[in-house]
């Protein structure tokens, strides 16, 4: 497995550190474009969800193998 | 389509000030729209990956939110050892230049507030990790079906006990480090689905911290020592995410 297909815990931890901050806090802007707040949640939900699927799917994949 | 796709739109990464030469020299490529006092940091995205239509569908490909996210915090963290930063949650997309100073100009008095409220401020992110539940006791040691009842309850009881128990110590182990703070954010735990780890995480929380100041990075090393079975993580100093927003009074 090399280091792309597997990355260090901490690298994973820190980019889901990093989704987490930009997506869930900081100011709440208006733009004339903006985003509203409850389409990024909701969109996070949607995003957790696909982690989560990505996550199982790694982790059969891995009792598979 | 062909249009759009052409087009760019601005994205607002952060609030800074004062916007001294240090800041112009740390935005880079990025514009700042303001004056000496307040300035947005913006930049220029393709409107075909930005715009309405698109932007739904791009927020629910991981690859792409990752990428974005990588990019946003990297505007932002340029920033902390220069200015004081007030982040803006992603998502600040305006069409013209022109947006966005009237979006700066409409709130131009609460950005000065958060900006003296977070002067010299960041956050450190703190996470504690439980070690993995100890294996249950086998059930093919139980001689009888009565006897594998009791242990099976005797167990569930010492699980419930050891959850009380670390309850407490998690309670004291924030009481600890918000002492050595300005302020805290406990924000909720991440989900073992989400970080992978087979450890369960029971502390999430953000720390608001002058910057240089080691205090909490002090204690959580003595907390290490105090708590041989915890698993203490600590990032940042990232800008003051957590904080940007005025708690209701």
């Amino acid at each position: 497995m090399t280091a792309v297909e597997s990355p260090a815990l901490a690298e994973q931890v820190t980019l889901l550190d990093l989704v987490d901050r930009v997506l869930n806090t900081g100011v709440v802007l208006t733009g004339d474009l903006t985003l509203a707040v409850a389409d990024v949640d909701l969109v996070y939900v949607g995003l957790r969800l696909l982690l989560a699927s990505m996550s199982t799917l790694e982790s059969s994949a891995e009792r598979a193998a | 389509m062909t249009q759009t796709a052409m087009r760019t739109l601005w994205c607002a990464y952060a609030v800074v000030g004062p916007v001294g030469e240090d800041v112009r020299s740390a935005v880079g490529a990025f514009e700042l729209v303001g004056d000496a006092d307040v300035a947005v940091v913006t930049g220029r995205v393709p409107a075909s990956e930005f715009g309405d239509d698109a932007l739904a569908l791009h927020l629910n490909d991981r690859t792409w939110v990752e990428r974005v996210a990588m990019e946003h915090q990297a505007v932002v963290q340029q920033l902390v050892p220069v200015a004081t930063v007030v982040p803006l949650r992603f998502g600040s997309l305006h069409r013209t230049r022109d947006a966005v100073e009237e979006f700066l100009h409409v709130n131009r008095d609460g950005y000065l507030a958060a900006l003296e409220r977070l002067r010299g401020r960041v956050e450190l992110g703190v996470k504690v990790w439980l070690a993995p539940p100890p294996p249950v006791s086998p059930a093919e040691e139980a001689a009888t079906g009565r006897e594998y009842l009791e242990r099976r309850r005797a167990a569930k009881q010492e699980a419930a006990e050891r959850r009380k128990s670390i309850d407490g110590r998690l309670r004291s182990i924030h009481e600890r480090l918000l002492a050595a703070a300005e302020d805290a954010v406990l924000n909720r735990p991440q989900p073992r689905e989400l970080t992978g780890d087979p450890r369960e995480m029971a502390i999430n929380a953000a720390y608001l911290v002058a910057a240089g100041d080691d205090a909490v990075a002090v204690q959580v090393d003595l907390l290490r020592t105090e708590h041989p079975d915890l698993v203490f993580e600590v990032t940042g100093p990232w800008a003051p995410y957590n904080f940007a927003e005025e708690k209701d009074a």
